[in-house]
């Protein structure tokens, strides 16, 4: 039934995004970029997909410049989509940015807080988070004043409303807004991909559903995680749990009961997939819990993030085996930034010559 | 010129010579003492030279893992979180204390590090994502700030031990060269000028002596004649003795006998 008139109003976009999907680096494309000897030859073996972007770069640039132009491709990309997406394809992709600009308006919040000079703060922001009401948020001094007059202007004020007071942006510490901004970001995302008329029960429900759900589980465990020996408590932590999810409610109530990574473990046993990562991740955790990326120390296995990363962007691959959805555009911005961090990483391991970890790229296709 | 800027300018006395072989009994001492310190400067010197060569190495290999593991934070977050990062942080967790060592009299900073427990401002950073990465960053930082304050105090060390033995080497190199020959050439030179003097007093005395002989040997020979004069005038008085009693013959020939002789006095 979708497929009878999605084409008419997204089909072309849909076309687009699978186009630029065909543009992602291979494995192919990263075999050779790890054979590369200096950010040069890199930046020449990204010639082909960042041609344009990557020409004003003067010889071996830093990493963060060459992050920085890579981003700049995708936001120029996902502005002419958005610029040609209409209807509830355009409030889809404005969802997209929601993420984004939390993280913006947690860093002017903080600025605000600390009485910097919120405009210089501009430059450091997420292009795709970018709003026009954005620079507005620089006016406010106090933080009364940018949660009474400022923040309600923007896409984020239903997110604020309800959960927090301008006391809480002044005594909470930032992390918690944000992340209980996410948390609502999540929920709203989640209603509206389910319950939007254009998309409830199509393949754009499904597999949003199926991201969002993995997002919001990545983010309670990640939570939970993170929190131990800090002064988040258990009921705090609580409601930072979007709630829904794979995890939910079950799984998030015996989280948000966990001490530490044994407690965790617990909490997820329910689910086949993240128990996997655990178990996988648990031979090599230790005490210190899950390791990253393997740390300073030993480089053995992945972590518990690089699995979760690996599973983000197995997900992502394969929304694009479904026609019809708009689920593609959130995949394919996923997908993108996953290939910069892959991008950054390998620069990062070129320029301080540590070829041994590499590898420890995700790629999918 | 050597002559003369070589002594010191002092009076040849026995006073001054005594002084100066009091100062160069003191010079010699003070050049054995300091001596010995430039040497035990010198070994400290070269101890911390090595130590500073270790903590290079150890400060290079630190940095190497602190810079992959702010690229891991980079790669897990996803972004730039610096930002974030400087404004939560409200208070110093690593911390310097300065102490003092005392290498032979010469003072020596040493800092010593250490982090307030408990104090942690950015614990919830990346709190949904990229926390751990952000934590193991900060701590492998943490390792690389202590390699380099320990750096730090080892070349501050470094610069201020390599000042002070330049200025004992020199004071042992003046003393050596300058002060004591200088003292040995002032002592050599008085006691020149005191057996010159010594000399010169001594053939006064002998002229002095001279001129006494002289003038007792002449003052024998007027008695001696004085003497024989009289005996000759008694021999004539004897002869005649009418004349002897006549004054005024006796007084003109008494004249007249002394007629060539002169008065010295």
């Amino acid at each position: 039934m979708e497929g009878l008139l999605f084409n008419v109003n997204n089909g072309y976009i849909e076309g687009i995004v699978r186009g630029y999907r065909n543009g992602l680096l291979t494995s192919t494309n990263y075999t050779n970029m790890t054979q590369c000897e200096s950010i040069d030859d890199l930046k020449l073996q990204l010639g082909p997909a960042y041609g344009d972007f990557l020409a004003s770069l003067p010889p071996n640039p830093s990493t963060s410049s060459l992050a920085a132009k890579t981003t700049d491709k995708l936001v120029s990309e996902f502005r002419y989509v958005r610029a040609n997406a209409v209807g509830s394809l355009a409030r889809f992709m404005d969802y997209v940015t929601y993420g984004y600009m939390i993280d913006n308006v947690a860093l002017l919040i903080t600025g605000t807080l600390h009485e910097r000079d919120t405009r210089e703060l501009l430059d450091r922001c997420h292009p795709l988070g970018w709003f026009e009401t954005m620079p507005v948020l620089c006016v406010a001094t106090n933080i009364e004043e940018l949660y009474n007059s400022v923040l309600i202007e923007t896409p984020l004020a239903p997110y604020f409303k309800g959960s927090l007071s301008h006391q809480d942006l002044d005594e909470l510490n930032i992390e918690i807004v944000r992340n209980t901004l996410y948390k609502n970001y999540l929920e709203d995302f989640y209603n509206f991909v389910n319950n939007h008329p254009d998309m409830a029960g199509t393949p754009t429900a499904e597999v949003m559903s199926e991201l969002l759900e993995f997002e919001a589980d990545r983010r309670a465990i990640n939570i939970t995680l993170n929190s131990f020996g800090t002064e988040l408590s258990k009921a705090d932590r609580k409601k930072l749990y979007p709630s829904f999810g794979r995890l939910y409610p079950e799984g998030t109530l015996m989280l948000s009961r966990a001490d530490d990574f044994e407690g965790v473990r617990l909490a997820v046993d329910g689910v086949a997939d993240y128990k996997q990562f655990f178990e996988a991740a648990g031979l090599g955790g230790g005490p210190g819990g899950p390791g990253n990326m393997g740390g300073g120390s030993g480089a053995e296995g992945k972590s518990l993030e690089d699995m979760f990363y690996q599973k983000e962007m197995e997900i992502s691959k394969g929304a694009f085996t479904r026609q019809f959805t708009f689920a593609v555009v959130y995949a394919w911005v996923k997908l993108r930034e996953q290939e910069i961090r892959n991008i950054t990483w390998i620069a990062e391991c070129i320029a301080q010559n540590q070829k041994e970890r590499i590898n420890n790229y995700i790629s999918v296709f | 010129m050597s002559g003369a800027a070589d002594r010191e300018a002092v009076f040849p006395t026995r006073q001054s010579l005594g002084i100066m072989k009091a100062k160069l009994k003191g010079a010699e001492t003070g050049h054995s003492l300091l001596k010995r310190k430039s040497e035990a400067l010198t070994k400290r010197f070269r101890e911390i030279t090595r130590r500073i060569d270790e903590a290079k190495r150890k400060m290079g290999r630190v940095m190497q893992i602190a810079s992959l593991s702010l690229a891991e934070v980079t790669y897990a977050v996803g972004g730039n979180i610096g930002y974030q990062i400087q404004e939560s942080a409200k208070s110093a967790r690593f911390r310097i204390r300065a102490k003092q060592e005392n290498v032979s009299g010469v003072l020596l900073p040493a800092f010593e590090s250490y982090t307030t427990e408990g104090n942690n401002d950015f614990a919830m950073t990346g709190l949904g994502k990229g926390g751990q990465q952000v934590q193991r960053c900060r701590e492998t930082y943490a390792r690389a700030v202590e390699a380099l304050v320990e750096l730090a105090s080892l070349q501050t060390a470094f610069v201020i031990l390599d000042e002070v033995i330049k200025v004992v080497n020199r004071r042992v190199n003046a003393i050596e060269h300058v002060i004591i020959p200088r003292t040995e050439n002032t002592i050599k030179y008085i006691n020149s000028e005191l057996d010159e003097l010594d000399r010169e007093e001594f053939y006064r005395l002998k002229k002095v002596a001279n001129k006494k002989a002289r003038d007792t040997a002449a003052a024998d020979a007027e008695m001696k004649e004085k003497k024989a004069q009289q005996q000759l005038l008694l021999e004539s008085g004897q002869e005649n003795e009418v004349p002897a009693a006549e004054g005024p013959d006796t007084t003109t020939d008494i004249l007249a006998a002394e007629e060539d002789q002169d008065v010295i006095f």
